[in-house]
């Protein structure tokens, strides 16, 4: 049941370059066009310069290994031994555990939140711009700032979310939310859906108005209950973007730093390292980025193939507005 | 569903029992239910932030805690924002720091953006797809990946320490959205305008300042902001790659800030109060565009 809108019939503009008497080879349509490339060329040369290079600076160290000092010219090339010390070391095997809890528990969590949320923000009524407004703010602070809120919250001595815990009778003593094995991941993931659930919001929030009106009220003439509308005529309709929030939902949360990396730094324990803060270690904190390397393209690779569904999403978007 | 809104009176019979029925709507109740718990969610840490912001040191840590603190103080702010003390210096000099920082990259993210935007829309050059899908997928790239090989560039380039590597690093961040986002504006204009213009003696540069801008001004808006926040908020390139100490920015200096002062809640709390207000402040002004640059794109159905 899939229905177009009305803008989905909206054609671009000609472009300029559309009528081509005949067909020339791609060198000469190059040439043509080469003024077009001034316009591209200072982002295309940033975009190079702080992503291409990298990437394969990267894949080029990840088969060395470096000294500790970072006198890169000393480096020793390695072959593929630092990808087999990834694959059998002890450590590895926790934090990738943690980082599919991490990431599958925050985008769950934050999804359902969020678009629950854009489903009941979703009619006009009194006060419903402030409150959309202050439900964003915790996507809009700084992670760092948010990090060390929900550490004072979180306190093992002094905390508000112990001592309530305590006025209600639920514990004795205050709970140690950070340096408890057990605890320590759900709570990190608390702070994390709170910081990213209005992102989920808004981007549902905004997949919610393409739904045509009419068609559900056509639905409920028609008999359909409230469950059904949503089913058969909202979820239809939501279903591109939803894909999309889900995408970028994982792909944030793969790269999450800040949190971890500041609530807890990976502890007690690596209770709480995810791959990402203990590439982090070991790039900067024992100083070895052939091996953190290694870690970085094969966690590189798995964002690519991320990185695939999210351009075709996308695209498969921009086809249908402009097809 | 804004169904109650004036209908056509042919359909007032079951338009009218529809809405008399969804006052009761149990979904709706429930939609309110789990809006006002989420609002305590979302705000009591903020506001447990503040209210701890202005208590004395003493008074923080105290157990049961103070609810509302019993002899309120600016005390931490004043220690903050006074140039004339130690901490209020340092602190003063981040915040400085990090308005140049986010002010320089929205500023060269647009000049940078807007060009390439434009001829994305507009010409059909060899490549433009993959060039276009590749400035795309940065949104999927891990920043801790990029941060071995630009670090070992910056210091190549002698730019490790400088605020400069900050600005060209965060300039990427904004780019694939600004480039996105202003696309989807140019795509809207009609190319008749400008060619009306060029008739009229217009060169394409000043059609392209005297009709394209103006009309895609919200667009720039909304990537501006986008920008500025994201750069006022990083935090990893900023531990990476800046070490002195009178060039940090906020975030990095925050955590200077707890190092040295480990026990000081309210002060911490004083200082991150501070570091959210611009933030806070610019998207609650420019909301409308904010959610602009998010959504655009996910939902351009």
């Amino acid at each position: 049941m899939t229905l177009a809108t009305p803008t989905t019939t909206i054609r671009k503009p000609a472009s300029a370059g559309a009528v081509r008497p005949r067909k020339l080879n791609i060198l000469q349509r190059i040439w043509k066009h080469r003024h077009d490339y001034l316009y591209v060329l200072p982002s295309i040369g940033v975009m190079l310069l702080v992503i291409a290079y990298p990437v394969y600076y990267t894949v080029y160290l990840s088969f060395f290994n470096t000294p500790p000092n970072l006198a890169l010219e000393d480096k020793i090339y390695v072959g593929l031994d630092n990808y087999w010390r990834v694959i059998t070391a002890e450590s590895v095997h926790e934090a990738t555990w943690n980082t599919w809890v991490w990431t599958l528990w925050s985008t769950f969590l934050a999804f359902v939140i969020g678009f629950a949320a854009a489903l009941a923000l979703n009619h006009e009524f009194r006060g419903r711009g402030l409150l959309r407004g202050t439900l964003l703010v915790p996507y809009v602070i700084s992670a760092v700032a948010a990090a060390y809120i929900w550490r004072w919250i979180f306190h093992s001595d002094f905390g508000v979310v112990g001592a309530i815990s305590v006025a209600l009778g639920i514990t004795e003593r205050p709970i140690n939310f950070l340096d408890n094995v057990d605890i320590v991941m759900p709570s990190l993931i608390a702070v994390n859906v709170w910081k990213e659930f209005p992102f989920a919001m808004i981007m549902m929030l905004a997949g919610l108005q393409t739904v045509p009106e009419q068609l559900l009220r056509a639905a409920q003439v028609d008999g359909a209950n409230a469950w059904q509308r949503f089913w058969h005529v909202t979820v239809p309709h939501v279903k591109g973007v939803t894909l999309v929030t889900v995408l970028l939902l994982l792909v944030t949360n793969l790269n999450s730093f800040t949190i971890p990396y500041i609530m807890t730094g990976g502890g007690p324990a690596g209770a709480s390292e995810i791959w990402i803060t203990h590439i982090y270690q070991i790039a900067f904190g024992r100083i070895r980025f052939g091996l953190a390397s290694a870690y970085s393209v094969i966690l590189f690779v798995i964002m690519m193939g991320m990185g695939y569904f999210y351009v075709r999403a996308l695209t498969r978007g921009d086809d249908r507005s402009h097809g | 569903m804004s169904g109650e809104a004036p209908s056509p009176s042919s359909g007032r019979g079951w338009v009218s029992e529809g809405v008399r029925k969804r006052k009761r709507d149990p979904w709706r109740i429930a939609g309110n239910v789990f809006l006002t718990v989420l609002i305590i969610f979302a705000a009591l840490p903020m506001v447990w932030m503040f209210i701890t912001s202005i208590k004395s040191q003493f008074a923080a840590v105290q157990y049961p805690p103070e609810w509302f603190p019993r002899s309120p103080t600016l005390d931490e702010y004043r220690r903050l924002l006074l140039p004339t003390s130690e901490v209020g210096r340092d602190f003063l000099r981040y915040m400085f720091n990090s308005i140049w920082v986010s002010f320089a990259t929205t500023v060269l993210g647009v000049v940078v953006a807007v060009p390439a935007a434009y001829a994305f829309s507009r010409f059909r050059f060899p490549g433009r797809n993959l060039l276009f899908y590749s400035v795309l997928l940065r949104n999927m790239f891990p920043a801790v990946v990029f941060l071995m090989p630009l670090f070992i560039m910056m210091r190549w380039m002698g730019l490790v320490n400088t605020q400069f590597s900050l600005i060209l690093t965060y300039l990427t961040f904004g780019l694939p959205l600004s480039i996105w986002l202003l696309k989807g504006f140019y795509d809207n204009i009609p190319v008749q305008l400008e060619q009306a213009a060029r008739i009229d003696g217009a060169t394409r540069f000043q059609a392209f300042i005297y009709i394209v801008m103006p009309l895609s001004s919200p667009g720039i808006i909304a990537t501006a902001i986008y920008s500025f926040i994201m750069a006022w908020n990083e935090y990893v390139y900023a531990l990476t790659f800046i070490n002195d100490k009178s060039r940090l920015t906020l975030p990095v200096g925050l955590q200077r800030f707890f190092a040295e002062y480990a026990t000081n809640w309210p002060g911490l709390m004083a200082a991150s109060f501070i570091m959210s207000v611009p933030v806070v402040v610019m998207f609650l002004i420019l909301q409308k565009y904010f959610v602009k640059a998010l959504t655009e794109g996910a939902v351009k159905s």
